[in-house]
């Protein structure tokens, strides 16, 4: 098998022919995920077609009259058959054009706020998951059976147990309510970003909690996979420091579990996020895709897919050239 | 308080309308009595911050004056960047605000309205009757303008000087001023839709930022209609009143607007916050369809009013923030009629009618309700369990917002439906129970019903037209298709420090500006 090198990386066509076959696998990886992207708004149309009402009728004032809201109908294009709708709004993808509203606004605006601030907490509890995680995973793996072993692997179990609006409750009474150290709620400045740093500590760790439970466990199973592997057994041998074995062997090889792991994270923060905003009033793309899925809103629910869809694919993306990297150095 | 206030509506005639409001208002509904003590004496002083907390939802923003405002956040923020011609008022349902004053013709169908002294947009310019009637155009041709300038023709609507608007009407209308309250925003002529955002108002407060539904707006100093108090208003939308009540209680913001029941339960424990009750904010009614169906004999229809348990209904649905209906809508209207006895549970008669009017107690009838607002849906379920102590049976089915407003809304025998936006008898009237109105709920056709409300609105005279709007209520209160078990009060939750916010229900709410912080 050759070396496989991560898409974007590597030579101009007309390059070394090694190089090849990996950017072509990286190529196929990429129109795969594309395809499945189309797929998911394909879906996305049909899912909010089959909901009852539709946006003319779901955005009318009381006492709008039947023409009016025929009118509207006509105006925002519902008349026309959906697939006409779906290759309209596609092609006006290439431009950057995600379409218009229910209420006549164009979808990027829309999302300009709130997708950067969706990211942002998002990123953040994907960071702070993965670090919490390999602390916690490698901490426990250190005395397999151990009392701190057993420990970490029940609270891990809960954590990833709880629903997210029971940790944001709890996180709420205990930060904000009781001991007033945190904001309750985050406000929005002049820049449509929270007011402080502070308003994103709850939010954060009420996503962050229960993909903490997740990825240590698998964090802990693939460092124990290692443990048994010759070299691992050598080091220990060798009487090598444990910190040193766990990080420099045991480590690099359990890394594509972990790659997996977060990445199957990034989608159920995303899942999450819609609670944890409401919760906290958090200034996200959850609460904008909640509206417009009531407002049978579709180019606004497609807007908001397309952005999560494209975020996740890229850090699906990301999670298989880590993969590809470290099984390509073992090798 | 419930029993106090339940007596001072029994006693009737004698202590009429002060009675009831007195009833309302005492506990924590006026906001200097709920203030701490002593604070009542302080003057109002200028300057400082308020941030308010409004519900809306970051998928429905809009800058649209004359759009469809669904967001409560945006509502506030045009109401405090824009005048509308009028306001409602505390003991007149119209109030002047950016038309000082307006004159009928004798036949009634033709209205002058005098704009305000010194009124000007914010950037200086005056305000001319050109800019209103541009602005009351365009607002009559949104595609709710029918309904919102109803009677009233977009030729209809015409400068006749610099300083006077004329409205002329298809028919007399003695009430045409209370058209003029909601959402007659008055933009520059020619503003155009793309510049919206920054378009200039005539308002108590000019905006300083807006981003994704969040605002900051700075006093006007210019304003016509009198001195600001407040430096700024900052204005932050909530998705969720259970965040938006959070806030407050962290301190976070100083007023969380139209907040809820539930958020004011919670509040109770907490002393330094005040819970500020609207009267007649919300009607909840259950609908019963008049022209045809189970419900149509007037016998059945009054059976129901008798069954249920209003007092019950306004304790457990309304978690007691609410009075107590007589089946008039209007119940904010000074003119609302006070003295027609108040319907109590009676299931004796209630069984006796529905004996008389040989309603069939065998068969399981229908409630559809949806869960739009809080306490919809459990309005329903308790009725039910009610009425069935007069041996009425009824399964309350609880329908999608969307299916509901388009199936059954206007067209079931039984459902509940909600109005927060009016509060006169004459709004409900027009709109609600006239034989030809577009949103007649309930498919209401009394002849005697129509020629009272004709006859009101054709009279000039006010003492004449209370006695005619009185004809009214009383067909209603024994006819209508409306069952109004009580009214659900607006609930606004503020810090230690705020006092004066509007006490008026429906958009009576947005009123800033007489508003202050002593701190």
């Amino acid at each position: 098998m050759t070396t496989p090198r991560p898409a974007g990386a590597g030579a101009p066509p007309g390059g070394p022919a090694r190089i090849l076959p990996g950017a072509g696998r990286a190529a196929r990886l990429a129109a795969r995920r594309l395809g499945l992207l189309v797929a998911l708004l394909a879906a996305v149309f049909a899912a909010v077609e089959l909901l009852p009402g539709d946006a003319a009728g779901a955005t009318a004032e009381r006492g709008e009259s039947a023409a009016g809201v025929a009118a509207r109908r006509a105006a925002l294009g519902l008349d026309r058959p959906l697939a006409q709708r779906f290759w309209d709004w596609m092609t006006g993808l290439p431009a950057g054009d995600l379409g218009t509203t229910a209420r006549g606004q164009h979808v990027t605006d829309v999302l300009a706020g709130p997708f950067p601030n969706t990211l942002l907490l998002g990123v953040l509890a994907l960071a702070l998951s993965t670090t919490g995680a390999l602390a916690l995973g490698g901490w426990a793996v250190l005395r397999p059976g151990g009392r701190v072993d057993r420990v970490i692997e029940a609270v891990a179990t809960v954590a990833f147990a709880l629903p997210e609006f029971v940790v944001s409750v709890a996180l709420l009474l205990l930060l904000s309510q009781w001991t007033g150290w945190l904001p309750a709620v985050t406000l929005t400045g002049a820049d449509g970003a929270p007011e402080s740093w502070d308003m994103l500590v709850l939010p954060l760790l009420a996503l962050a909690i229960p993909q903490i439970g997740w990825n240590t466990r698998i964090v802990r199973g693939a460092l124990a996979d290692q443990a048994g592997l010759p070299h691992v057994q050598a080091s220990v041998l060798d009487g090598l420091p444990r910190r040193r074995i766990l990080v420099h062997h045991m480590l690099p090889g359990a890394m594509p579990a972990v790659a997996t792991g977060i990445a199957t994270s990034a989608g159920m923060l995303l899942g999450g996020a819609v609670v944890v905003e409401t919760l906290f009033n958090y200034p996200g793309v959850g609460a904008v895709l909640a509206g417009a899925i009531a407002d049978r809103d579709t180019p606004l629910v497609a807007g908001v897919v397309m952005a999560a869809g494209t975020a996740v694919s890229l850090l699906l993306l990301l999670a298989d050239l880590i993969r590809t990297i470290t099984l390509g150095e073992r090798r | 308080m419930g029993v106090t206030r339940r007596q001072l509506l029994w006693a009737g005639t004698g202590i009429g309308a002060a009675g009831v409001l007195a009833a309302c208002s005492s506990g924590s509904g006026d906001s200097k009595d709920a203030a701490p003590s002593g604070a009542a004496a302080q003057q109002p002083r200028v300057g400082g911050t308020l941030k308010v907390g409004a519900l809306g939802k970051a998928s429905a923003i809009t800058r649209d004056p004359h759009g469809t405002q669904a967001n409560e956040s945006d509502y506030l923020i045009i109401s405090l960047l824009y005048d509308t011609l009028a306001v409602p008022g505390a003991t007149s349902n119209t109030v002047s605000r950016l038309a000082a004053s307006w004159k009928p013709s004798d036949d009634l169908k033709t209205w002058r309205f005098t704009l305000a002294d010194g009124a000007k947009f914010h950037d200086g310019t005056p305000v001319t009757a050109d800019d209103v009637v541009w602005s009351l155009q365009r607002l009559r041709n949104t595609p709710a303008g029918k309904s919102r300038l109803p009677g009233i023709q977009p030729e209809g609507i015409t400068a006749e000087d610099a300083k006077t608007v004329v409205l002329v009407s298809d028919y007399p209308n003695a009430d045409l001023p209370l058209l003029t309250r909601l959402t007659t925003f008055v933009l520059k002529k020619g503003t155009t839709d793309d510049a919206l955002a920054g378009a200039p108002g005539t308002g108590p407060f000019k905006l300083d930022w807006y981003r994704d539904g969040n605002a900051r707006l700075v006093r006007n100093d210019d304003w016509y209609g009198g001195k600001v108090l407040l430096d700024a208003v900052e204005v932050r939308l909530f998705e969720s009143p259970q965040a938006m009540a959070n806030a407050l209680l962290a301190g976070q913001i100083d007023v969380a607007s139209n907040v809820g029941a539930v958020a004011a339960r919670t509040a109770e424990t907490h002393k330094d916050v005040q819970i500020l009750r609207r009267p007649n904010d919300m009607a909840m009614p259950i609908v019963m369809r008049t022209a045809d169906g189970p419900f149509a004999d007037p016998r059945v229809r009054e059976a129901l009013k008798s069954a249920v348990d209003r007092d019950a209904m306004v304790k457990q649905v309304l978690s007691g923030y609410g009075t107590v209906g007589n089946d008039i809508l209007g119940t904010g209207d000074p003119a609302l009629a006070k003295d027609i006895p108040q319907r109590t549970r009676d299931l004796a008669k209630a069984k006796q009618l529905l004996a008389d009017a040989g309603f069939d107690t065998s068969k399981t009838y229908d409630l559809l309700t949806t869960e739009d607002i809080a306490g919809l849906a459990e309005s329903a379920t308790l009725f039910a369990t009610q009425v069935r102590e007069a041996g009425v049976k009824i399964n309350v089915v609880k329908q999608d917002s969307k299916v509901f407003w388009d199936e059954s809304w206007l067209k079931a025998p039984l459902y509940t439906t909600y109005w927060g936006t009016n509060d006169s008898v004459v709004f409900f009237a027009s709109k609600t129970m006239l034989s030809d109105s577009g949103q007649n709920e309930a498919a209401f056709k009394e002849p005697t019903f129509d020629e009272a409300y004709r006859a009101a609105m054709g009279t000039a005279d006010a003492a004449e037209r209370a006695k005619l709007l009185h004809r009214l209520q009383e067909i209603e209160f024994t006819k209508s298709g409306y069952l109004l078990w009580g009214m659900a009060d607006g609930i606004d939750l503020a810090g230690a420090a705020v006092r004066d916010l509007p006490k008026l229900p429906g958009y009576g709410r947005v009123q800033l500006e007489k508003t202050w912080l002593a701190r």
